[in-house]
């Protein structure tokens, strides 16, 4: 048995990397210039079947092991950044439905999810770091709530049909609703013009008075945050992976020029000072790579992983983004121009010291760890 | 429609190395992956299926490692597999390799088609599909780059050529040997691999067949290989004679005079 699966998550992987070489590799640029996924590419996507990645087989999906997608996400972000943390959003959404969704409510909605769009909509005007502050209100009507409020900077927002809302109830108490973009009282607000991950969609949804059922609710009232924080969590292991690809294709492009090019008839990666910058990409990718591995399999294993996700998330983006730089320098001239991705790349990865809590929040949850055990 | 689809495994990567006492490929500690052009076959099976219903049966011969390749066209989409793994098939040249592939066909049953690649992109022979045509006394059309049903027991094919394109229709059964202009193949995806370990793969030994053990593997095999070399490209010229054939008579002599 655990041989079949270590052979099905090779085929997994080869499956992955064989499409987003042949798919979004070639669009790489086109999808950082254009800000946007081309017309069909994730219509690619969902045909191909990378939706259902985690999903369990009894809701149609193929139910691959965290650490296993985690890998797959690492190595489409060699490729394409943007579509690896697309699929990031869906998953880790996917995840609290699974662990804290009423069964009517799974049987509803995560039979669909092999074509439809998930995502987790915390972040308001007032605050994304900062959920008590939320103005989205949940009011309680018969056996349903009614939801009404903003909510912006959402992962897949607008390409997304799905999503799962943090809001306040009459009472204070924090708690998740489902939200079906087919509710009426559901609308789109704007696109977000970030500087990197530009393929991304991230967006605002309107909830203006919407009837929801009340097995739409995940947990218990009262479960809002530790939901909201699991979803964190979850999403930092695939953004540890999410790095380490882009990791990877800084190290691709360094090392490829350093062959290449030549310094008073020597090849660049001869000398010290490249090979200095081309180990320390080599070295941070490595550890980004240990670290969101180590922190899926805590996860699988049903251990605490909160600490190790948010070591990956944020030694990765911030390693990412020096990595980036390191390169950069490699290729001086070629490398400072839009001709060469890395510039984009270094764009990309500065998204993830913002993302799914800020590195500076990390920095605080980790040391507070320490200090307190 | 039940469809037959041969596969062979070959080395993935390019770095090929020939033994050069036995002048046969070297396989050991090489990624296998399916043969290109037999992933066109597995491709076009599927979408005769898709279109038709039917089963995709895929058939191969080799060792035990060649269950990963079978596996990979079953995460693809094919029914179900067969292997045709044992000691005795060793060492075959492609008359002993059709000839046991042809048996396998008939003991399967009932199949109205046989696809194949055109070569194998590590052996280059191109033998095989009409090898085991000719044992299965059923019609082929090789190096297809399209095909189509003109009714349910008629195929018509397109084949490309150096030079020329041929359109032929056969009747079912037959064996179609294809082309990479066929088709685009797909992607396995996610759920696919894993209904992939559900599905069986049967292996079939020379017990399992009704064989003239003669035939067979090495001792069965009339060809031996001597050297392996890319051969000089001569420049060859297809001519189309005059569809009156007293005319093409003509033309046929004057060329050979000439």
């Amino acid at each position: 048995m655990e041989n079949q699966e270590k052979m099905a998550a090779s085929m997994l992987h080869r499956m992955v990397r064989e499409f987003t070489e042949n798919e979004l590799a070639p669009l790489d640029m086109e999808i950082d210039a254009q800000g946007d996924y081309p017309q069909g590419l994730f219509q690619k996507v969902i045909d191909n079947g990378l939706l259902t990645m985690t999903l369990p087989r009894e809701y149609g999906g193929a139910g691959f092991s965290y650490d296993s997608v985690a890998k797959a996400i690492h190595l489409m972000a060699i490729g394409n950044a943007s579509m690896a943390v697309t699929l990031e959003g869906h998953f880790k959404t996917l995840e609290q439905l699974l662990k804290y969704g009423d069964q009517r409510l799974k049987d509803e909605y995560l039979t669909s999810a092999a074509h439809r769009i998930f995502a987790f909509s915390q972040t308001e005007s007032s605050g994304g770091s900062n959920p008590r502050g939320i103005a989205t209100r949940a009011v309680k009507s018969g056996d349903d709530w009614i939801i009404t409020g903003d909510k912006i900077m959402i992962t897949n927002g607008g390409l997304a049909q799905v999503y799962c809302v943090l809001a306040k109830t009459e009472d204070d108490q924090m708690a998740v609703f489902v939200v079906d973009q087919d509710m009426p009282g559901f609308s789109f607000g704007k696109r977000e013009d970030f500087i990197g991950l530009r393929g991304t969609p991230v967006g605002e949804i309107v909830m203006d008075h919407i009837k929801v059922p009340g097995y739409h609710l995940l947990g218990q009232i009262g479960q809002g945050l530790e939901i909201g924080n699991n979803a964190h969590d979850d999403a930092r292991i695939l953004m540890g992976a999410v790095l380490t690809g882009i990791m990877e294709h800084e190290l691709q492009i360094a090392v490829d020029y350093s062959k290449q090019r030549k310094a008073l008839d020597t090849p660049l990666y001869e000398l010290q000072t490249i090979q200095e910058k081309i180990s320390e990409i080599a070295i941070a990718r490595q550890n980004t790579e240990l670290l969101y591995q180590h922190a899926a399999q805590l996860k699988i294993t049903g251990q605490s992983y909160a600490q190790v996700a948010a070591m990956a998330k944020s030694y990765g983006s911030r390693s990412a983004v020096r990595c980036g730089d390191m390169a950069l320098q490699v290729l001086a001239g070629y490398g400072y121009s839009r001709e060469y991705p890395i510039e984009h790349l270094i764009r990309d990865a500065r998204a993830m010291e913002i993302a799914e809590g800020t590195v500076e929040r990390m920095s605080g949850e980790i040391a507070l760890k320490q200090v307190n055990q | 429609m039940k469809i037959v689809v041969c596969i062979k495994q070959v080395p993935k990567s390019d770095s090929v190395k020939i033994d050069p006492k036995t002048n046969n490929m070297v396989r050991d500690n090489v990624e296998g992956v399916i043969n290109p052009f037999d992933k066109n076959a597995i491709e076009e099976a599927l979408r005769i299926k898709d279109q038709l219903g039917g089963e995709v049966i895929l058939l191969s011969m080799g060792p035990d490692g060649y269950m990963s390749s079978l596996r990979d066209g079953l995460a693809m989409g094919a029914d179900r597999a067969i292997l045709l793994s044992s000691r005795a098939f060793g060492g075959a040249d492609t008359l002993a390799t059709g000839y046991p592939i042809s048996q396998a066909i008939k003991k399967i049953g009932g199949v109205d088609l046989v696809l194949l690649g055109r070569q194998s992109v590590d052996a280059d022979t191109g033998q095989v599909g009409p090898i085991v045509a000719e044992y299965l006394n059923v019609p082929q059309v090789t190096f297809a780059e399209e095909l189509r049903f003109v009714d349910e027991h008629t195929l018509y094919g397109q084949r490309l050529l150096d030079g020329a394109t041929q359109s032929v229709q056969v009747t079912l059964p037959a064996v179609v040997t294809v082309r990479s202009e066929l088709n685009t193949p797909r992607y396995e995806t996610p759920v696919n691999i894993q209904t992939s370990f559900e599905k069986p793969i049967d292996v079939w030994t020379e017990h399992d067949l009704d064989l003239d053990a003669t035939r067979i593997g090495q001792a069965g095999s009339p060809t031996t290989v001597q050297k392996v070399y890319a051969p000089k490209r001569e420049g060859r010229q297809t001519v189309q004679l005059s569809d009156d054939s007293a005319t093409a008579v003509k033309e046929l002599l004057a060329r050979i005079r000439n």
